[in-house]
């Protein structure tokens, strides 16, 4: 044995923990330059901070690592869409059914521009077109959430993106499940296949989500109405139901999903306060968009900018239509409606889980289907935060500057 | 005539003011939702006028002129079934209580608007901890003589206003052990308190001028006292009251003023004078904290009630004057029915004390309120 056998060995072997701090350090860093310099979202600074340590940028992390730190991305999104499930309140929709029609006509109407934007001046055919159009419909929940607790945002424009969002990354999702028997016929996969595994995936997803929302309700129950107590008791059981859902091929999407909107609208005896992440949630938003960031590849998002602008434009375009056609007469007035609108142009860390997913299924497919849609959302994902704030800022909904003695 | 004319006024006319909380169906703490709430009933029909307030957590309603609390209480139940609507619109709640539960002062936004910007500039902290729901009651004077006369003789009587409008015991997620901790923060402001010792309208408008002429006032929306004459409107103005739970409490507190009104008016049972105010903070103090366990002390002879004696012995008095105006349940239940139920205030640390968590409480305050009169 070698005297010096303590030392550790060179090159320093790296570990999951080592990366945690960096990813988080980077991000804070950038954050608060992009905030302080360039008056910019705080997100745009983690986004950045990640390219830099990327691929594209100074490379300490390569797709190997980015690959092994998909399981901090996989519990980010987990908070992320059970918070956003939660923001699902039925009973408000069933008393304002014009928001569903709201809802229905964004959702419809974007995704039937780009899909006729790809098929008509890209030459598409039709399940690439589809599958991205579905993709199109969800709105980035991360920087919704994160631009309006940032903000400190209220009122009804920031209230009414957060429920068109959590309902268009529903479709979305449904969407994309959806398509899975048409990529079989096309692709491979027998009958049984065919059918079995979408409706896996949905009932799976679903029956998890509701489990997971008895367990929650039950325990509540039992616990009574400590905050801090639920709130761990929440992160708990949401990091079991992510776990649960990858190893049982679920899709982590619905299930969580599910999970947020089950827990509120079946818990008839309001035993859950509204959930509060706190310290820990901003730390999973942080580490998100930093590996987002890591992950865009500007190469491609360059080599497709054409299609990318177009996308994310007509994209806009088919959202505020939908948006504008039902929101006017209501309580709502126009210029809220375009404001509302623009704070749904984010695509992000959802968009990249699901080009990823169907991937993973039909890697071939996938990778064209992310030639086509990447670029969007690379180009939203940089643009989309300041969208975000600048429609929430005119909106009026942004708490104001506190007021200082002069 | 002087520099303030005082409209006359048809005598014992009512109108009442109600400022609401306006809270999130999320967590029920207060939110800015007034632009939103009153651009949504701008486009509805409804009777009154419905206001912002200082900060964008706040509306306020008041109604028309009325001459018998039966049509006011009609009112009041329509305006906020119209308010009610909006806000389910909107998923926003809308709740009685004079203080919000858990909200932390500095979280509100000031309206804005130039009066509200101005006094946030004025005020500091004060504008914003000024997020707090009282109830106005007016009630129409002949004269301004009449309206000095009433405004004095109705300072007797504050403290039972306190009790049992009180619906303030929480503040910033703590019980205050106050039935009405509301007060406390009007208390805070420079021009709080009572109506100096004039006998006239002409002596007050002297007293007006002399403080215009200082500078320290513009207009006679600067003085924050508990009762102050409304010349404009040709009212006094009850101001010591929390906004209670349900408008149908709202419109019996107006219906209390007005049989109370009619008996100062037409019994003249006191001249003005300096003696009651002796024990006025004390009393005011004891209602507030103590809300209907309070003791009182009388002012002309030093003797001392329970809120609860003085209540029925008051009742006893006014009974005619009531029966005359046709409210006679109503005030009797308030007054009386007061004794076995207690106050809204006792009705929220109840409330409390079942569910353990103050968001429940708000949401069962939206409850009280927005559910249509049975």
């Amino acid at each position: 044995m070698p005297d010096l056998f303590f030392l550790p060995a060179a090159p320093l072997p790296p570990n999951q923990i080592i990366w945690f701090g960096v990813l988080l350090l980077a991000g804070v860093i950038g954050g608060e330059v992009a905030r302080r310099v360039l008056f910019l979202p705080r997100i745009t600074g983690y986004v950045a901070a990640g390219l830099a340590l990327g691929p594209e940028g100074f490379a300490l992390i390569d797709k190997a690592l980015l690959h092994e730190l998909r399981g901090f991305a996989d519990i980010s999104i987990g908070l992320i869409l059970f918070e956003l499930g939660h923001r699902i309140d039925l009973r408000w929709l069933k008393r304002s059914p014009r928001l569903v029609l709201t809802s229905l006509a964004e959702c419809a109407l974007g995704a039937g521009l780009v899909y006729f934007t790809l098929r008509t001046f890209f030459a598409l055919d039709v399940l690439h077109a589809s599958a991205a159009a579905a993709i199109a419909i969800a709105t980035s929940p991360a920087v919704v959430m994160r631009i309006t607790a940032d903000l400190g945002a209220e009122g009804q424009v920031t209230e009414r993106a957060l429920l068109l969002t959590a309902l268009n990354c529903s479709v979305a999702v449904l969407a994309l499940t959806a398509l899975i028997p048409w990529l079989y016929l096309e692709y491979r996969g027998g009958w049984r296949t065919i059918l079995l595994h979408p409706m896996y995936l949905l009932a799976g997803s679903f029956a998890l989500g509701l489990g997971a929302s008895a367990a929650t309700l039950a325990l509540l129950k039992w616990l009574g109405k400590r905050e801090e107590i639920q709130a761990v008791l929440l992160i708990a059981l949401i990091l079991a139901t992510i776990g649960a859902a990858i190893a049982l091929k679920l899709s982590v999407l619905l299930a969580l999903l599910a999970y947020g909107a089950l827990v509120r609208n079946l818990d008839r005896h309001y035993h859950l306060a509204a959930p509060d992440f706190g310290l820990t949630g901003q730390i999973f938003f942080l580490i998100l968009f930093v590996l987002a960031g890591a992950n865009l590849d500007l190469h491609a998002a360059w080599a497709g900018i054409v299609i990318g602008a177009s996308l994310a434009a007509v994209r806009f375009a088919g959202k505020a239509v939908g948006i504008l056609a039902f929101v006017t007469g209501g309580r709502m007035q126009v210029r809220q409606g375009l404001l509302l609108a623009l704070a749904l142009t984010p695509m992000s860390g959802l968009a990249v889980i699901m080009l990823q997913d169907t991937q993973s299924l039909f890697p071939e497919f996938g990778r064209t289907l992310a030639s086509v849609v990447l670029p969007a959302v690379v180009l939203l994902e940089i643009a989309g935060p300041v969208l975000t704030q600048l429609a929430l800022k005119f909106a009026g909904e942004a708490r104001p500057k506190p007021a200082e003695k002069s | 005539m002087g520099e303030l004319p005082f409209k006359p006024s048809q005598p014992l006319s009512l109108g009442v003011e109600l400022e609401l909380q306006i809270v999130n169906t999320r967590d029920y703490n207060l939110t800015r939702g007034a632009s939103d709430l009153l651009g949504a009933l701008a486009k509805s029909k409804h009777p009154g006028d419905i206001k912002p307030e200082i900060t964008e957590s706040m509306v306020e309603m008041s109604t028309s002129v009325h001459e018998s609390h039966g049509k006011l209480v009609a009112e009041l139940r329509t305006m906020r079934d119209a308010v009610a609507a909006a806000a389910h619109g909107l998923n926003l709640g809308i709740a009685g209580g004079g203080t919000h539960a858990f909200q932390k002062w500095n979280d509100r936004r000031i309206y804005d608007t130039e009066r509200f910007n101005h006094l946030a500039g004025l005020y500091g902290y004060l504008a914003k901890q000024f997020t707090v729901f009282g109830q106005h009651i007016h009630v129409g004077c002949v004269d301004g003589d009449e309206a000095v006369y009433l405004a004095h003789m109705f300072s007797r009587y504050v403290p039972h206003f306190i009790a049992l409008s009180a619906s303030s015991p929480f503040q910033q997620g703590e019980d205050t052990l106050f039935d009405s901790s509301r007060l406390s923060v009007v208390n805070a402001f420079p021009l709080s308190g009572t109506m100096p010792l004039v006998h006239h309208w002409a002596e007050f408008e002297a007293y007006f001028s002399k403080m215009q002429g200082f500078g320290i006032v513009k207009s006679m929306k600067d003085f924050y006292w508990d009762i102050r004459p409304k010349p404009e409107f040709g009212t006094i103005e009850i101001r010591v009251c929390d906004t209670p739970l349900s408008v149908d409490r709202a419109a019996a507190l107006a219906a209390y003023a007005q049989a109370l009104a009619r008996y100062l008016r037409l019994e003249r049972p006191r001249p003005i004078s300096a003696e009651p105010y002796l024990v006025y903070s004390y009393n005011r103090f004891q209602a507030c904290r103590h809300g209907m366990e309070a003791s009182l002390i009388e002012p002309c002879d030093g003797g001392s009630a329970s809120m609860r004696q003085d209540l029925a012995a008051t009742f006893a008095r006014i009974a005619p004057h009531a029966e005359a105006l046709g409210c006679r349940p109503l005030v009797q239940g308030l007054l009386t029915g007061a004794q076995d139920s207690g106050n809204d205030a006792r009705r929220l640390r109840a409330r409390l004390k079942e569910t353990g968590s103050f968001p429940d409480v708000a949401r069962w305050q939206c409850e009280q309120w927005m559910q249509p009169s049975k």
